[in-house]
């Protein structure tokens, strides 16, 4: 019987991929040859330390950066090959937008600019001085909302009655506005001291002195 | 979204579905591109070819392959093709190898008894090492031994036999042995001229 070398061993190691496993009568010679010499012994166990080693590699590897993406959209974007989805509107088209048909929204919009524009004539004086109410949020919080609910008794008393598309989007518009100055003065009453809230719930009288200004000029 | 479903939906230009697949997918083609160049920047440049290729040809896909496997096979060609370019040279996988001087295989080296792996490499060299490696091994020790792909994946992933594939895994990893080897002796080499010259000094 011919000798079996480190050569035939490699040999034999290297069609079986993941060393010598079987139990033919070549794979017993490769046994005692593994058995016998150290260096071949040597050769194994370094082969095994590789893929262990390796398998460490792949837990190590870092998340692809988002730029990857970005980049990568913008090209698509650029070739044509993806087509984006209308953008998302802001809250505030979100909240006066919705339902209602784009020339009904663009003359309800119009007609807040015109009413803002023309100094916002008649009884109410929805110019609220900025930062005098910034300064005392707390005391003039009550006032200002009595006095806007006032204001919006009034307006809607001597409004004739209307069924005209816009008279009815300023309708649901002043009922949006309402809902979200409530949701501005639990966040001032629950943290007077943040500037944040404070800033939202001023914006917020802003938009609804508007609209009583713009009902009361129809 | 399910693989399937996200890719008709790519088929018909819908964002939402490139990006669905891409997330599947990215932190593989990076990877593999990331240990197939060793570098963060070119790897980085390499993802975004592989999925601006796959993306301009995802109309054609019919299925007959494995998604991802399709996609490797596009980001090993695109990493393969920026080494040849470095190198500037031509080359199959094949020649992409580095043969023996003598017989036109790899170097065979049965290693020393007294010189060991176990305990002494870790990631960092082993990444060396694997940076040195020949494209052609480098691709299949990455896909099979990093990334753990069958080898009848990699046969169909690099365009070889079955047979081929496991040809060149076994010389990757005698390669990268030899290469350790060396790292060790030269460690030791310089242990011992350390070690010489503090005794020199006391």
């Amino acid at each position: 019987m011919a000798t079996f070398t480190c050569r035939d061993f490699q040999d034999h190691f290297e069609s079986s991929e993941d060393g010598p496993r079987s139990a033919s009568p070549r794979s017993l010679r490769v046994q005692a040859h593994l058995r016998d010499c150290p260096s071949c012994r040597n050769f194994v166990e370094d082969l095994g330390t590789i893929r262990a080693a390796a398998t460490q590699l792949a837990v190590s590897d870092p998340e692809p950066p988002e730029r990857i993406w970005s980049s990568l959209r913008a090209q698509l974007q650029q070739e044509g090959i993806i087509h984006e989805a209308p953008a998302k509107q802001s809250w505030f088209h979100e909240f006066f937008g919705f339902g209602l048909p784009r020339p009904v929204l663009a003359g309800g919009y119009l007609a807040v600019l015109l009413a803002i524009a023309f100094g916002l004539s008649g009884p109410i004086n929805s110019r609220i001085n900025r930062q005098r109410w910034l300064d005392g949020t707390q005391s003039s919080l009550t006032p200002l909302s009595a006095q806007l609910t006032s204001a919006e008794q009034a307006s809607l008393l001597s409004l004739p009655a209307s069924e005209s598309p816009v008279a009815a989007s300023l309708h649901k518009n002043l009922e949006i506005v309402d809902n979200y100055i409530s949701l501005c003065e639990n966040s001032v009453r629950e943290e007077p001291e943040n500037e944040l809230a404070r800033e939202y719930l001023y914006e917020a009288y802003q938009e609804k002195a508007d609209l009583l200004a713009q009902l009361n000029e129809r | 979204m399910p693989e399937a479903e996200a890719i008709r939906l790519a088929q018909a230009g819908n964002a939402a579905a490139f990006e669905r697949l891409y997330r599947l997918h990215n932190r593989r083609v990076y990877s593999l591109c990331l240990r197939m160049v060793g570098n963060t920047a070119e790897a980085e440049d390499l993802t975004q070819e592989a999925f601006l290729q796959l993306f301009r040809k995802i109309a054609t896909f019919r299925g007959e392959s494995a998604f991802s496997t399709w996609l490797h096979r596009l980001a090993v060609n695109v990493v393969l093709m920026r080494l040849r370019k470095k190198s500037a040279t031509e080359s199959s996988l094949d020649e992409m190898t580095e043969p023996d001087e003598e017989s036109g295989g790899p170097r065979r080296d049965f290693g020393t008894p007294d010189l060991r792996l176990s305990g002494s490499i870790d990631r960092v060299n082993l990444q060396r090492a694997v940076d040195q490696l020949p494209p052609g091994y480098k691709a299949v020790f990455v896909l099979h031994d990093v990334q753990g792909y069958e080898h009848n994946e990699i046969a169909e992933i690099m365009d070889c036999s079955i047979g081929n594939s496991k040809s060149q895994l076994h010389k990757a990893r005698m390669r990268l042995r030899e290469l350790l080897h060396e790292e060790l002796r030269d460690k030791a080499r310089e242990d011992r001229r350390a070690a010489g010259n503090a005794g020199g000094e006391d």
